[in-house]
């Protein structure tokens, strides 16, 4: 065992801001252009296959740069990105249009011909989330060098500018349902050996030295005959914070020594969970599966077993439940995060849902619904776009729990933007060196209040807080991405993308990758609608170059 | 031109002795300088009388240092009429002269309240302006009997021994806040506790100071003005020995 601290990750050379398809200034190509930051100087970056690399300074500073992406008056091209053809795949330019306070896509593909397709449902939410981009961190390794350029290169290539935060594994490609919404088509072929998983652990902590969460998905996680042998693999991995199996729940709710054993070994459950309507559970799960998700509810209670609410939300079929499922997050201690997933329209289920891609369920508009079914508990403004990737994937909210047990959201009280420290793709708040700078600059706000009468609650849940996430003893790594677990809840709203509003400049900065057997981490939306072996939906034709068998 | 035009002052224990001297060094150095006291009505109206009269715009509070409530309702009041305190200097202390084979838990309380919990309570009411305004100086008046082994009071050094940490730490936690802490440390004065001095101890240590007498408390209170003032800007979690050299 060495006693050399583990190595960091070096932030990536430039920051990336926005990418679009333009001509090569010196042969004409359509080539790939890139607003990036250096420090406080804005680079215009290209990419052209026959001529090469070229950058040149635009005389902006960051400021001006993003006071131009903010302006809130825009209507009309507000930019350019690179999206794809909802038919055939190609990447193709996308004007992306403010029409009516929302955010669209319109593209003209050369084959199929015009497409639209609704981004967000709140344009200001859109351009200030801008505000947000922060520099990427590389990975210790990097698997791929560039030869095609992004998403052809994935996994991951030299040019992606975000490194795993959250490693997905799909231990099975079987599953005891057929969701009608699942961006996933289970061939029901084949479960990976307990020798793969090895080898992609030793990749993933190559690639990235420490991981806070390494999750197990599937196809159905729980039907691999070996499920628990695969996770003590990782829990065996001290690199390794938290270990999460994602899960339907069925098998735990028929299984109470099998929850059991989760539960002693330390294990977190994800648990897909899409609110209470039996009709929504028929609709996007091919059954009424409402009893079975309450059973495994209440034995994930019982057992008090960490578990993160996994909620699918789809216009028009269980957005409605939103309060309802943020209520029943809040009241239960064992409930320590909600990451909610509006629809995305790929693969061999949701490919074929039926959405509408001009009236979709996106970020803002999960944002109003909470608002509205929560009374206010909780507000749009209590979310801030996750920096960690494109701001536009991932918005997020921690709540503090306050001594009386309520809940208040840490942005009404301390502005994330000046705490970027806190604002992590992290269930809860981990024993960092950077989580305890930026609680302590939270603090000393607070505590500077002329008036205290608010800030007095605050300062005792986080006096609480801090006391139990830096217990004054030395802690190891598992232990410190844990130890802030039931002082705060966190709220994700993960917007995955698809054929319509897919876009580069997002997938670029993904920090969500699922490990292949053979080495590559791929980007979640790049190996959903181009590379998955197993999506290939009627949705999600095969473009030419794609790896999808 | 003063070292403190401009800036408001609070200093604890600043009725008598070396905080009375320190309000006047102060206030004529230009700032506007309020102190409390907790006892003597006609001390604190006679220094007060005396501030005013040489054209100081001063302040004094009827409030133990132990009194929470009523340290913040001063504050709050001074913060209206005269602005957020730039200076805290903590200067309120008592010794209590009892053999440690004598001393009651009830001595030690008392010594430890006033010159610890008092530095604590006093610092942390008017802190809060100063990090809302992110500038703010903090002087915390020690004794060299709590850095250098001296024949004097087991409460007494311990409790400004105390004093030295609670600077350093709070120096340090403080300082990304434009806040600097820091820590006065006087010899035997010709004022205030050294009074309790009996004199052939007071012999013996000065046979052992270069300068061969006890500083004066106008001696110390300049310094102190230089210590709050912006023109000492980097020291930060210091301790100075102003001792004629013991």
């Amino acid at each position: 065992m060495s006693c050399r601290p583990p190595r960091t990750r070096a932030d990536r050379p430039l920051a990336y801001l926005t990418q679009e398809r333009r001509a090569c200034p010196s042969c004409g190509q359509p080539i790939d252009w890139r607003t990036m930051f250096r420090g406080e100087t804005v680079i215009r970056k290209r990419f052209c296959p026959s001529c090469g690399e070229a950058e040149e300074t635009t005389g902006q500073t960051t400021h001006e740069a993003l006071a131009a992406l903010t302006r809130q008056d825009a209507t009309g091209v507000y930019k350019h990105t690179t999206s794809t053809c909802p038919k055939c795949l190609a990447l193709i330019e996308a004007k992306v249009v403010v029409r009516d306070g929302k955010v669209f896509f319109d593209k003209e593909c050369p084959t199929c011909g015009p497409s639209q397709a609704l981004v967000s449902e709140d344009a200001d939410y859109y351009k200030n989330a801008y505000l947000f981009a922060r520099c990427g961190a590389e990975p210790l390794q990097f698997t791929r060098e560039v030869v095609n350029g992004c998403p052809q290169d994935c996994g991951l290539c030299s040019d992606h500018q975000q490194h795993t935060c959250v490693p997905l594994l799909e231990v099975t490609d079987y599953c005891n349902l057929e969701c009608p919404i699942c961006l996933v088509d289970n061939r029901h072929a084949r479960h990976i050996t307990a020798e793969e998983m090895t080898r992609v652990l030793d990749r993933v902590i190559a690639a990235e030295g420490t991981l806070e969460t390494f999750a197990l998905s599937g196809g159905e996680p729980t039907s691999h005959p070996r499920i628990l042998e695969l996770i003590d693999l990782a829990l065996a991995r001290k690199e390794i914070g938290r270990v999460v199996m994602l899960t339907n729940g069925l098998r735990i709710a028929q299984d109470r020594g099998f929850a059991q054993e989760l539960k002693r070994r330390g294990v977190y459950v994800g648990l897909q969970f899409d609110g209470f309507s039996k009709e929504a559970s028929i609709k996007l799960r091919g059954r009424d599966l409402i009893g079975e998700k309450e059973k495994a509810l209440a034995l994930l209670e019982q057992l008090d077993v960490p578990t993160q609410l996994i909620f699918t939300v789809a216009r028009g079929v269980n957005e409605d439940q939103l309060g309802k499922v943020t209520e029943l997050f809040l009241s239960k201690p064992h409930l320590i995060s909600l990451l909610i997933q509006p629809a995305t329209y790929t693969g061999q289920g949701g490919g074929t849902f039926g959405g509408n891609p001009l009236d979709r369920l996106t970020i803002p508009g999960v944002f109003k619904a909470m608002e509205e079914q929560t009374g206010g508990k909780l507000r749009a403004k209590d979310f801030v776009p996750l920096p960690c990737p494109s701001p536009h994937c991932i918005a997020l909210t921690f709540l503090l729990r306050l001594n009386d047990g309520g809940f208040i959201p840490l942005h009404r009280f301390a502005d994330l933007r000046r705490y970027g420290g806190l604002l992590r793709n992290s269930a809860s708040l981990p024993a960092l060196p950077e989580i305890e700078q930026a609680l302590q600059q939270v603090i000393y706000d607070l505590f500077a209040r002329p008036e205290q009468d608010e800030a007095r609650p605050i300062l005792s849940a986080l006096k609480r807080a801090v006391g139990a996430i830096f217990p004054g003893k030395p802690l190891n790594f598992r232990e410190a991405i844990q130890s802030g677990e039931r002082q705060v809840k966190s709220i994700f709203v993960h917007h995955y993308m698809d054929a319509h509003d897919y876009d580069l400049e997002r997938v670029r900065k993904c920090c969500n990758h699922y490990p292949q057997v053979d080495g590559r981490l791929m980007p979640a939306c790049n190996f959903n609608m181009f590379h998955r072996g197993a999506a290939v939906g009627p949705n999600s034709p095969k473009p030419a170059w794609s790896t999808k068998s | 031109m003063g070292l403190l035009d401009g800036r408001v002052a609070l200093v604890t224990g600043g009725s008598r002795g070396l905080g009375k001297a320190i309000c006047k060094v102060l206030g004529r150095e230009g700032a506007k300088v309020a102190f409390n006291y907790s006892r003597c009505d006609e001390d604190a109206q006679q220094a007060l009388q005396e501030l005013r009269q040489a054209g100081i715009t001063a302040f004094a509070f009827k409030a133990s240092v132990l009194d929470r409530a009523a340290l913040e309702q001063m504050v709050r009041q001074l913060e209206r009429e005269a602005g957020i305190v730039d200076v805290l200097v903590n200067n309120a202390g008592i010794s209590r002269v009892t053999p440690f084979a004598l001393l009651e838990e009830s001595d030690w309380d008392e010594v430890m309240a006033v010159n610890v919990k008092g530095v604590y309570l006093a610092t942390q009411v008017a802190l809060r302006g100063m990090i809302r305004q992110r500038r703010g100086r903090i002087l915390n008046i020690g004794s060299l009997a709590g850095v250098k082994m001296l024949p004097a009071p087991v409460t007494y050094c311990a409790s400004k021994a105390a004093i030295k940490g609670l600077t350093e730490a709070l120096a340090k936690e403080v300082g990304p806040y434009g806040v600097t802490v820091n820590h006065l440390a006087p010899g035997a004065l010709d004022e205030g506790v050294s009074h309790h001095i009996p004199p052939h101890r007071m012999e013996e240590y000065l046979r052992h100071c270069a300068l061969g007498r006890p500083g004066g408390v106008q001696e110390i209170a300049e310094t102190v003005a230089f210590l709050v003032s912006d023109r000492n800007s980097y020291m930060n979690g210091a301790t100075v020995q102003v001792d004629g050299a013991v």
